[in-house]
């Protein structure tokens, strides 16, 4: 990783990074503090809270509870741990099927958004924002009736594949208005004479658009790809209805263990295990989009 | 010509499809739900009873006589305000604090902030149930009771005493944790994606910090500010996940804790299950919505923003 110090011959580095470390740092003890409870939680017998420091033990027996499938100590398994890993798999394909299909069509679409003249453009893109004041929830009795009317003519054999793939699209296509208003914002930013020139030269746009334009919004991609995969990671309510019930993401699994306001029937350091697991994987895949696609080089436009 | 409409179809068709296919035409269904009588989501039994503007007659007397329902909409005006502001301004000073300090520090500090969006809503709702817990094992109160700041542990969001402000407190605490970190990443990529020399050449010119902010940072992301806004704003009037479970959980007053969005959800799945009235309650909020979003694109300038295309060769 190249050192960012090019810029600052001016200014004290070292301090600015000290005073603003600090600043964030006194904001973020709310977080720090909740979520130390929960990854705590995870490795001991009950769940910590604010007076019981002294009575608590270090424990792994939450992990082993979670993957053998037991949601209490005393309880027999619920789920086997091939069902819990299986759950773990289907969350990555739905994450990663919403992250693909969203981030490809927004950032297709961002493009034509900002670089193409056709007729109702701008009505498009104000349609684009405008549909995000319908909640989302509401439009599931749609959803599902076209859900149940496209699976007809599908072999039964292929239900669950097919219902795999409704989920990430459906759930993308929530996603996609938005995401075409953050890429179209950075496709604006381009200098119109790069694609120019590459277009001279007799490029075709889509070539052009591929392998000049591409790499100049790597940053918009990298925000896109981020919220994208949040947003398929935990899709809760679109994986409950069109997932067959034995196809669980962890979204629904963790859902279902304190469903109802139950909060006294399942062991809740279980549960801290569950949500620490959890968030892993989305920390692992944003640190890696953010090493790849936002390290700019020096020159932004050389990307 | 015929290339050109090719392309066109290439990069904007399938977006335009699946939107049109999973958004747009189930969005006329929802709404036309709102005219009929249906409960118990028996789709098959009302779905073709037509009931013209019933239910908004039903909800509108509602508004008019029920006390509850005019708490819900001061909790929804000053909810989505508030953390309308907490949203946009701490994720634009978060996005600046994480864009000038150093690479490390600032992919530590946006993994913590973004930690609330990836937690699961039951339990992220259940970390503030044990933060705000009106008993002494929550947190806040046992800290309280060590600083001698309290004499015995406080029902912040129920205690009458503490109402509305302690409930909207919670909730708009809550929310916003989630909330900032929308504004922090796209900031971030905006001010990412200007083109370094541009900040180099001031700082060699001698421009301070503040100024580079306030003359390349900021005008250069204007679009990403407006988009920020008025998309966060949509998501605060619709949101009500969390929020839902701090009230089932008697975190928060279930009548100063509630937003119009959660009572349309309640209307929906819990209370009542009435259908055809939450459908009404939700189109009306729709309304509402679209109609301060465009106040806001224009007031934030949007016309100008969205740029005609240069030229198309």
């Amino acid at each position: 990783m190249m050192p960012e110090t090019t810029d600052v011959e001016t200014i004290n580095r070292r301090r600015m990074n000290l005073a603003l470390g600090i600043v964030v740092l006194i904001a973020s003890i709310p977080i720090l503090v909740t979520y130390f409870i929960l990854m705590a939680s995870s490795f001991t017998n009950q769940m910590i809270t604010g007076s019981m420091v002294g009575q608590l033990t270090f424990t792994l027996r939450n992990w082993i509870l979670f993957f053998e499938g037991k949601l209490t100590v005393a309880s027999a398994a619920v789920y086997s741990m091939w069902d819990i890993l299986r759950y773990i798999l289907n969350t990555f394909i739905v994450a990663f099927g919403v992250m693909l299909v969203t981030t490809a069509l927004a950032t297709m679409a961002g493009y034509a958004c900002s670089r193409m003249k056709f007729r109702g453009r701008k009505f498009l893109i104000q349609l684009l924002i405008l549909l995000h004041a319908f909640p989302g929830v509401s439009l599931i009795i749609a959803v599902y009736a076209l859900y149940i009317f496209s699976k007809g003519p599908i072999p039964s054999q292929w239900w669950t594949l097919y219902a795999f793939i409704y989920v990430i699209v459906a759930r993308a296509a929530l996603e996609i208005p938005m995401d075409i208003w953050i890429m179209k914002g950075f496709f604006d930013k381009v200098p119109w004479e790069v694609e120019w020139s590459a277009l001279i030269d007799g490029a075709s746009r889509i070539k052009v658009w591929k392998d000049i334009i591409l790499p100049l919004v790597k940053p918009g991609i990298a925000a896109v790809a981020i919220f994208s995969f949040i947003a398929g990671w935990g899709a809760l309510i679109y994986v409950l209805v069109f997932l067959p019930p034995t196809e669980k993401t962890l979204a629904t699994y963790i859902a279902g263990l304190l469903a109802g306001g139950s909060l006294e029937v399942v062991h809740l350091p279980v549960v801290a295990a569950a949500g620490t697991l959890y968030l892993l994987p989305t920390l692992i895949f944003f640190s890696f989009v953010r090493r790849y696609m936002l390290q700019t080089s020096l020159s932004g436009i050389k990307g | 010509m015929k290339i050109r409409k090719t392309s066109l179809l290439f990069f904007l068709g399938p977006a335009l499809f699946v939107v049109a296919l999973f958004y747009i035409i189930p969005l006329f269904l929802s709404v036309y739900i709102s005219f009929t009588p249906m409960v118990d989501w028996n789709v098959n039994r009302y779905l073709t009873q037509f009931v013209g503007l019933q239910n908004y007659e039903r909800l509108f007397h509602i508004v008019m006589y029920d006390p509850d329902m005019r708490a819900v909409i001061m909790t929804t005006v000053v909810f989505v305000l508030v953390t309308l502001v907490i949203n946009v301004f701490g994720g634009l000073l978060l996005a600046l604090a994480t864009y000038f300090m150093d690479e490390k520090m600032s992919a530590a500090y946006q993994g913590l902030w973004l930690l609330p969006r990836m937690t699961p809503i039951a339990v992220y709702s259940l970390l503030w149930y044990y933060f705000f817990h009106s008993s002494g094992i929550g947190v806040l109160n046992s800290i309280l009771l060590k600083l001698h700041l309290i004499n015995h542990p406080i029902a912040l969001g129920l205690d009458p005493k503490y109402l509305p402000w302690g409930a909207w407190f919670i909730i708009i605490f809550v929310n916003g944790l989630v909330g900032v970190s929308y504004g922090m990443i796209i900031f971030y990529s905006a001010f990412k994606s200007i083109p370094r020399e541009l900040i180099i050449a001031a700082r060699v010119d001698g421009a301070s910090t503040t100024r580079i902010i306030r003359h390349i940072l900021l005008p250069l992301t204007k679009w990403h500010f407006t988009f920020v806004t008025v998309w966060q704003m949509f998501s605060l009037l619709m949101t009500y996940a969390q929020t839902f479970l701090l009230v089932e959980w008697r975190v928060v007053d279930s009548t100063w804790g509630q937003t119009w969005a959660l009572y349309v959800f309640r209307t929906a799945f819990t209370t009542t299950k009435d259908q055809g009235l939450a459908a009404a309650a939700s189109t009306f909020l729709s309304i509402i919505g679209i109609i301060l979003g465009i106040i806001a694109l224009k007031a934030l300038g949007y016309e100008k923003m969205i740029l005609e295309p240069k030229g198309d060769i």
